[in-house]
């Protein structure tokens, strides 16, 4: 392969293509080469020089992140010399950084605290000196920037300049005066411009939304996928004492990088809901009772055995598996079933490509679609009319079709927040969020990607997908999945797209299933 | 800067851009490969004419060059010759490194200081005619103290000088 080299980084020898620069070659090696303004998703302006590498037979010390790999380079990364470099330039940094760690939210995920814990010097040569002070500066809805912590990498300069291609900051006069200034006239009110937050390698621009609400080393940190659209982001859920706090952008290059938008960074208040179902309520006459899992299951599948025009209203937020179980439970039946999928402007990330806030607010549109499920509410509704049941899914309803369920025989409320309005329900069973159960979802690409569990959930409350299996289990002795891996297994026999994947195959990133062929021929 | 008029931050941008500026602006485009390395000289012309360099200048240039305001901005603020706030008609930049020190440049300094008006370094006196900075090595070292008066070169000034001097400019 004419197009790899070999190079040898701190005594590992491998072999990367031609053109990866040292740093990405370093990774591979499984050496961490200490940076700050280089980030793989933006250019290398080469500004930080933390950096610095030797590299056996150059004059000098060179910057692994703008300098490419050379066939037979021997390159040290933890030698004396590359250290000493970076005890440096960390001696530069922190000549004005102030030692605000325990009042700073980077504080425990901050790479200069981090690297300077790691090599740099014990103690400072700069006592005598004061220094530089600049006021705190709202940048826009959730930015702060703290002026005083900024080590000028420029990460946030060239990500609204390269990638979100709305240029309102800069670097604003120079030397140690240099400061991230902003277009006057503008606020950093991009709609993926909270993504500045997380690329800042430093306390300096923080999240006004997560301001002094957790330390870094109190969070718990969850895989999952974001429920605000149908582009299936991956994110990471951060809880603190079983309390969703935060949401951040996990890396997935081929569907989000390493960016989220800010609307889907600021949903998640409702994980966090403590007006929730927590026992399952059975109707007997006139009144609910609250019972078991055994006694409502059975209940549920009786319903689900006899009626034979079923109507199945749901989230577009629920979990394939779910999806799949409810609508196995009603096999027989004639069954309508539709997702509810809110609609928005769209807002994409110009610097990316096939990356966007998308129009469906839903997060899976294409694994409801892959199941039978329609987008078409109103005609859904509207045959609830005559139904002998209809099965409302954790769908947020509006008035008109609550006043549209009276025209069923029955109704079941598989849900997780409690609604007044449907206190007329047949059978209301506390469901799981997306934070509180393992599940899929298929992104507007056909790719299914796991989401994991965050946080307990509340009372008796269990995933869609359990409640509908055990109740087909009680009614017709179908087997039920034990586990959401179980659940996902047994899709592919409703699903031919499905078909002998497991969430071993699904990996952290997901895969893409061709909605037309099973998922395991590919 | 010779001509210029003392501007106020909040009088309302009109474009500098225009005629004969807008021509010798064009004139330069050819010479270089983009338009954004014309950022320099477009921020000499509106300095030229205006006096300094106004937000409202920032976004013209923005917009005259194809660029963003806030790159624009961060240019003209990493240049410390580009004024970013009005500056008196004349502006005097006094030499202070160490060959004139030596040679008295606080005393000139101080008498530049007096006469003018301004009181200190940095203030524009209240007639609105001039501006005095003290400055690193203007390059005449055998000649301390040089004033840089606009674009007018006087060298060897003594505080008996600057009267005579200032009287030039009115």
């Amino acid at each position: 392969m004419s197009d790899l080299v070999n190079v040898t980084i701190d005594g590992v020898q491998i072999s990367v293509p031609k053109g990866t620069p040292i740093i990405e070659a370093a990774k591979q090696a499984g050496v961490l080469v200490p940076h700050y303004c280089y980030h793989p998703s933006l250019p290398s302006p080469a500004v930080c020089r933390m950096c610095l590498v030797e590299v056996e037979k150059a004059p000098k010390l060179v910057p692994a992140c703008v300098t490419t790999v050379a066939d037979g380079n021997v390159i040290h990364v933890n030698n004396d010399k590359s250290k000493r470099a970076r005890e440096s330039v960390l001696e530069f940094l922190l000549i004005n950084h102030p030692l605000d760690c325990p009042i700073c939210d980077q504080a425990g995920e901050c790479e200069l605290q981090d690297y300077t814990f790691q090599e740099g010097r014990a103690g400072t040569r700069y006592s005598d000196y004061a220094k530089r002070y600049n006021p705190v500066e709202d940048f826009g809805p959730d930015v702060l920037y703290v002026a005083n912590r900024c080590i000028l990498c420029t990460r946030c300069v060239r990500f609204m300049d390269n990638v979100a291609g709305d240029a309102v900051l800069n670097v604003s006069e120079r030397g140690d005066r240099a400061f991230i200034g902003i277009d006057p006239d503008h606020l950093l009110d991009h709609p993926w411009a909270g993504n500045v937050v997380d690329l800042c390698p430093v306390g300096s621009l923080i999240s006004k939304d997560f301001l002094h609400k957790a330390r870094a080393w109190d969070l718990d940190k969850t895989a999952s996928v974001c429920t605000g659209c149908s582009q299936g982001c991956n994110t990471m859920i951060d809880t603190r004492d079983d309390v969703v706090v935060r949401l951040r952008p996990r890396p997935n290059l081929d569907v989000n990088r390493h960016f989220i938008c800010d609307e889907g960074r600021a949903d998640y208040r409702w994980m966090n809901r403590g007006d929730r179902i927590e026992a399952p309520l059975v109707r007997d006459g006139a009144k609910l009772t609250p019972t078991d899992w055994d006694h409502a299951v059975e209940r549920l599948g009786a319903l689900a055995k006899t009626a034979r025009r079923v109507v199945i209203l749901a989230s577009g937020r629920a979990s394939t598996e779910s999806l799949g179980f409810v609508r196995r439970m009603v096999d027989g039946a004639t069954v309508t079933a539709a997702i509810k999928v809110p609609l928005g402007p769209e807002a994409p990330l110009a610097g990316v490509p096939n990356l966007a806030l998308r129009k469906e607010r839903v997060p899976n549109l294409a694994g409801a679609g892959l199941l039978g499920y329609g987008a078409e509410w109103p005609a859904a509704v509207a045959a609830v009319k005559g139904a002998d049941l209809v099965v409302v899914l954790d769908a947020v309803l509006d008035d008109a079709d609550v006043a549209a369920l009276a025209g069923a025989a029955a109704v079941v409320v598989i849900g997780t927040v409690d609604d007044d309005r449907l206190a007329g329900a047949t059978l209301i069973l506390p469901s799981t969020n997306v934070a509180e159960e393992n599940g899929t979802f298929v992104n507007r690409d056909h790719r299914v990607q796991r989401y994991f569990q965050a946080k307990p959930a509340p009372g008796l409350a269990r995933p869609a997908w359990w409640i509908a299996a055990e109740a087909t289990h009680a009614a017709r002795g179908l087997a039920a999945p034990a586990t959401a891996a179980e659940a996902f297994a047994a899709l592919g026999a409703m699903v031919p797209a499905l078909a002998g994947l497991s969430y071993a195959d699904l990996g952290h990133t997901g895969r893409v299933v061709s909605p037309t062929t099973a998922g395991a021929a590919r | 800067m010779t001509g210029s008029t003392h501007a106020h931050a909040d009088a309302p941008h009109h474009p500098v851009f225009v005629g004969k500026v807008r021509e010798q602006l064009d004139a330069l485009f050819p010479k270089y490969p983009t338009k954004q390395a014309c950022l320099l000289p477009a921020l000499w012309m509106v300095q030229e004419a205006r006096g300094w360099i106004s937000p409202a200048a920032i976004a013209e240039v923005a917009e005259v060059l194809g660029l963003t305001p806030a790159y624009v901005r961060g240019v003209a603020t990493f240049y410390t010759m580009y004024h970013l706030h009005p500056v008196g008609r004349h502006f005097i930049q006094v030499c202070g490194t160490s060959p004139c020190h030596l040679c008295g440049s606080d005393e000139v300094l101080k008498a530049i200081l007096g006469a003018t008006g301004c009181g200190e370094l940095g203030a524009t006196s209240a007639d609105g005619r001039f501006t005095v900075v003290e400055v690193e090595c203007l390059g005449a070292c055998g000649f301390a103290t040089p004033v840089l008066i606009d674009d007018d070169f006087h060298d060897s000034v003594t505080p008996e000088r600057v009267a005579g001097i200032l009287a030039r400019y009115p």
